[in-house]
C-alpha cells in the first residue's frame, strides 16, 4: 500500500497543520480549519482501526531508516484505542468551543481586574488545541523513548498554554504551578531515557524490550525510577495530585474538558506501556504501590469533590479520584488481559464522561454566572437537556449498567475475585458510593427552586447538544465494549 | 517545618546524585553502537556531519516536533498576556547604541556563517537563529527596536515558516515510502532548504519571547 494513504503519519501531520494555519490566520481564527481537521482525523482513527483489525499492527519507519538509527510509529491494539478515544472526544469538543467562546464574549463576559485590553481568552485557543491533539496522537503512536520525551514536552506546553489562555491572574498562578510540576517531571523521565541509552544504546522500545530482559542492573532500576516518578506526577496520581485542581478547575470549559479527558490519560498511557513492555521487570515490584496510590486517590478525590461548593472545583477533584481507578489495574494485570481491558474502558469512558461533564458545567455557568452549587437552583427547569447530559456522565462515573464505566467496573471486579484480591471490591464499590454523594449533590442543587430575582443568560442549543452527545457516547460505551475489548487483542 | 523540608529535599538530591554515580560507574559496555551506526549511512544522508545528520535526517522528526515546542513557547505566553519582566523603560545609553549598531552586522554575518557551517562542522539552524535572536534583544535594549503587542499577519506568516516548510518536506517524503523520506540525491538541497527557513523562523521565535509584549517606551517616542 502506497504511504500516501497510510493513516498513521497524517494523524499526526494534520493537527500539526491545522494549528500551524491558525496560527497564520490569527487570533479568534481557525475554529473551522479545527473541525475540518478533527473530522478527517476521526475517519482516518476508524480507518486505522478496521484495517488493523484485519491485518495486525502497524510500523512506519519514519525517514524509511527503521530503528534504532531512525524513529519508529507503532499502531497496536492499545495506541489505536487511544487516538479513537482521542478523536472522539476531540471533535464535539471544538464544535462546543465556538458555541462557547462566541457566548461567552457576547454575553456579559466575567472582566477581571487588570485584564490586558483587546485580550480575549479564545485569542490562541484553535492553534493551541492543535498542537495539543498533534502531540497526544504522535504520543501514542510513538515507539521510542526519545521521542516521547519529545511528545510530552509538545503535550506540556499546549496545556500550559491552554491553562493560562486569557490571562486571568489565578490562572496564570495555576498554569505556572503545572508548568514546574511538568518540567521537574520531564526532567527525571528524560534523566531515564538518558540512563537507558548510556546502558543499551539504543531508544527504541522494541529494541530494548528483549535487551532488559528479566534481570535489569540497578541503572535500569534507578531509570525506571525517575521515569515513573515523572509520569505519575504528570498523571496526578494522588500524592501528586496538588496541582490539578487549580489548573484544570479554572480553565476555560473547553479546556477544562480537553486536558481532563485526554492529557492527563496520556501519561497514564505511557505507564501502562512501559510497564507492559521494557520495564516489565520492575511491573511486580511497583504494582502493589501504585494500588494502593489509586485506591487512595479514589477515597481522596471523592471527598474533596464532596466537600467543594464549587461546580468546576467539584468536576476536577472528581477526575483526582476517576484517575485512581486506572491505577487499581497494576496489581491485577495478568495474562487473562481482563485488568488491562478495565483499564483502558475506564480510560475511554471517564474521557468522555469528563469531557461530558465540565462542557455541561461550562453550559451552566455561562447560564447562570456563578461557579457555585448553591446558584444551581432552578437550573433543571431551565436547560433539562443539560442536567440531563450531567446526570448521564455520572452514570458512567458511578459505574452503573449499562455505561462503560460499569463495563471497567466489572471487568476490574472480575479481575480481582479471579485472583482472589477481594479487597480491592471495598474501594472499588466505596469508592462509586462516594461517586454517586457528589453526583447526586450536584443534580439534588438543579432541582431546587430558583428565588425569584434569578436571571438566566440564553445559552446555544449547540453547547446543550454536545455535551449531551458526550455524555450518551459514554453510556452507550458499554453496549459496543466488545468491539473495544478485540481492538486491544491486537498486539 | 521549613528548614525540615528543605533538609528532606537536600538529602533526597543528594542521595539521588550518589545513585547515579554509582549506577554510572556500573554500565557495562552498551550493546548497540550508535555512533558507529550513524557512521555507516552518512553517505546516505546528504550532509557530511553526524550531527546534522542525526539532527535532520536520521531523527528529523524529533526536530520537526522541537520546532513547534519552540512555536509553542511564544504561543503559551502571547495567550497568557503576560508583561515581560523588562517592562520598565530602557534609558537612553549612547555607548549601547553604537555597540548594538556594531554588533549587529556582524551577527548577521556569524548566523549566515552557522547555518552554512552545519552541513559538515558544527552549526546549524539552532546556532545560527540563537546569535540572530541575541542580535535583536541587543537592539531592543538600544531601544532601536519597538517591541511587539501582537504579531502582525506578515510576522506570524514569518514565525510559522520554519515550521511550514518542515512539514511540507516531511509530507512529500511520504510518497517515497516514509513520512521524512528524502530522496538521496536530494538530501543535502532539503536539508539545506529545512534549516534556512527554521534559522528565520526560530530566530524571530527567539527574539519573541523577548520582544512579545506591550511597548514599554513613552508614546511619543513610538514609531
Amino acid at each position: 500500500m502506497s504511504a500516501w494513504l497510510d493513516p498513521v503519519p497524517w494523524l499526526i501531520l494534520l493537527p500539526l497543520i491545522w494549528a500551524t494555519l491558525a496560527f497564520i490566520l490569527g487570533p479568534r481564527r481557525g475554529g473551522r480549519l479545527a473541525m475540518a481537521g478533527l473530522a478527517i482525523q476521526l475517519g482516518l482513527a476508524v480507518y486505522l482501526a478496521t484495517q488493523m483489525m484485519a491485518t495486525g499492527p502497524r510500523v512506519h519507519s519514519l525517514g524509511g531508516w527503521g530503528a534504532p538509527l531512525g524513529i519508529d510509529l507503532l499502531a497496536d491494539g492499545l495506541a489505536v484505542a487511544m487516538l479513537l478515544l482521542t478523536q472522539i472526544a476531540a471533535l464535539p469538543l471544538v464544535i462546543y468551543a465556538r458555541a462557547y467562546f462566541s457566548a461567552s464574549s457576547t454575553a456579559s463576559a466575567p472582566q477581571w481586574e487588570g485584564a490586558p485590553r483587546r485580550m480575549v481568552p479564545s485569542d490562541q485557543f484553535w492553534p493551541l488545541t492543535g498542537f495539543l491533539l498533534a502531540a497526544l496522537n504522535a504520543l501514542f503512536l510513538s515507539a521510542d523513548l526519545f521521542n516521547l520525551y519529545v511528545t510530552l514536552e509538545l503535550l506540556t506546553l499546549a496545556a500550559v498554554g491552554l491553562v493560562a489562555l486569557g490571562g486571568k491572574p489565578s490562572q496564570v498562578v495555576a498554569a505556572l504551578r503545572y508548568l514546574l510540576v511538568s518540567l521537574a517531571a520531564s526532567g527525571a523521565y528524560l534523566m531515564g531515557v538518558a540512563l537507558i541509552y548510556g546502558t543499551y544504546g539504543t531508544v527504541s522500545i522494541a529494541h530494548l524490550t528483549p535487551l532488559i530482559g528479566t534481570q535489569p542492573p540497578p541503572a535500569i532500576w534507578l531509570a525506571g525510577g525517575l521515569m515513573m516518578t515523572g509520569l505519575l506526577a504528570k498523571t496526578a496520581l494522588f500524592p501528586f495530585h496538588f496541582w490539578l485542581p487549580p489548573a484544570h478547575g479554572g480553565a476555560a470549559a473547553p479546556v477544562s474538558a480537553l486536558l481532563s479527558a485526554l492529557v492527563v490519560k496520556a501519561s497514564f498511557y505511557l505507564v501502562l506501556r512501559l510497564l507492559l513492555e521494557p520495564l516489565a521487570p520492575m511491573a511486580e515490584a511497583v504494582s502493589w504501590l501504585l494500588g494502593l496510590l489509586g485506591a487512595a486517590a479514589i477515597l481522596w478525590g471523592s471527598w474533596q469533590a464532596l466537600a467543594t461548593r464549587h461546580l468546576k472545583r467539584l468536576v476536577a477533584w472528581s477526575t483526582v479520584a476517576q484517575l485512581g481507578y486506572l491505577f487499581l489495574i497494576f496489581p491485577l494485570l495478568a495474562p487473562d488481559g481482563l485488568a488491562l481491558q478495565a483499564g483502558v474502558m475506564q480510560a475511554v469512558s471517564h474521557g468522555l464522561a469528563k469531557a461530558a461533564m465540565f462542557t455541561a458545567v461550562g453550559v451552566l455557568m455561562l447560564a447562570t454566572g456563578r461557579d457555585t452549587l448553591d446558584g444551581l437552583a432552578g437550573v433543571a427547569g431551565r436547560l433539562p437537556l443539560t442536567i440531563f447530559a450531567l446526570g448521564l456522565a455520572g452514570v458512567t462515573l458511578m459505574g452503573l449498567p449499562p455505561s462503560g464505566g460499569f463495563l471497567a467496573k466489572w471487568l476490574l471486579i472480575d479481575a480481582a475475585l479471579g485472583q482472589g484480591q477481594w479487597p480491592w471490591l471495598i474501594i472499588i464499590i466505596g469508592g462509586g458510593l462516594l461517586t454517586a454523594a457528589y453526583v447526586f449533590q450536584v443534580l439534588r442543587q438543579s432541582f431546587l427552586t430558583a428565588p425569584e430575582s434569578t436571571h438566566f443568560q440564553p445559552v446555544p442549543r449547540s453547547m446543550e447538544w454536545t455535551a449531551f452527545m458526550l455524555a450518551a457516547a459514554s453510556v452507550l460505551l458499554g453496549l459496543r465494549g466488545v468491539e473495544w475489548i478485540e481492538l486491544l487483542a491486537v498486539v | 517545618m521549613n528548614a525540615l523540608l528543605r533538609g528532606c529535599t537536600v538529602l533526597a538530591c543528594l542521595g539521588l546524585g550518589l545513585g547515579l554515580a554509582w549506577s554510572m560507574l556500573e554500565l557495562p559496555p552498551a550493546p548497540i553502537q550508535m555512533p558507529g551506526l550513524v557512521a555507516s549511512h552518512m553517505d546516505q544522508s546528504g550532509v557530511d556531519h553526524p550531527v546534522t545528520a542525526v539532527l535532520l535526517n536520521f531523527r528529523g522528526y524529533d526536530t520537526l516536533l522541537e520546532v513547534a515546542v519552540l512555536l509553542l513557547a511564544l504561543l503559551g505566553m502571547l495567550a497568557a498576556g503576560t508583561t515581560p519582566l523588562h517592562a520598565s523603560s530602557f534609558k537612553e545609553a549612547p555607548m549601547l547604541t553604537a555597540l548594538a549598531r556594531a554588533l549587529t552586522p556582524i551577527a548577521v554575518l556569524v548566523a549566515g556563517y552557522l547555518l552554512w557551517a552545519g552541513a559538515f562542522k558544527p552549526g546549524g539552524a539552532f546556532q545560527a537563529a540563537a546569535v540572530l535572536a541575541g542580535a535583536a534583544v541587543l537592539l531592543r535594549i538600544a531601544g532601536l527596536l519597538p517591541s511587539w503587542t501582537t504579531p502582525a499577519d506578515g510576522l506570524r506568516l514569518a514565525l510559522a515558516a520554519g515550521l511550514l516548510v518542515f512539514l511540507g518536506v516531511a509530507a512529500s517524503g511520504l510518497a517515497l515510502g516514509g513520512l521524512l523520506a528524502y530522496p538521496p540525491e536530494w538530501a543535502g538541497t532539503l536539508i539545506l532548504l529545512i534549516e534556512t527557513s527554521l534559522t528565520v523562523s526560530l530566530a524571530l521565535i527567539l527574539a519573541g519571547l523577548f520582544l512579545a509584549g506591550p511597548d514599554s517606551r513613552p508614546p511619543e517616542e513610538q514609531s
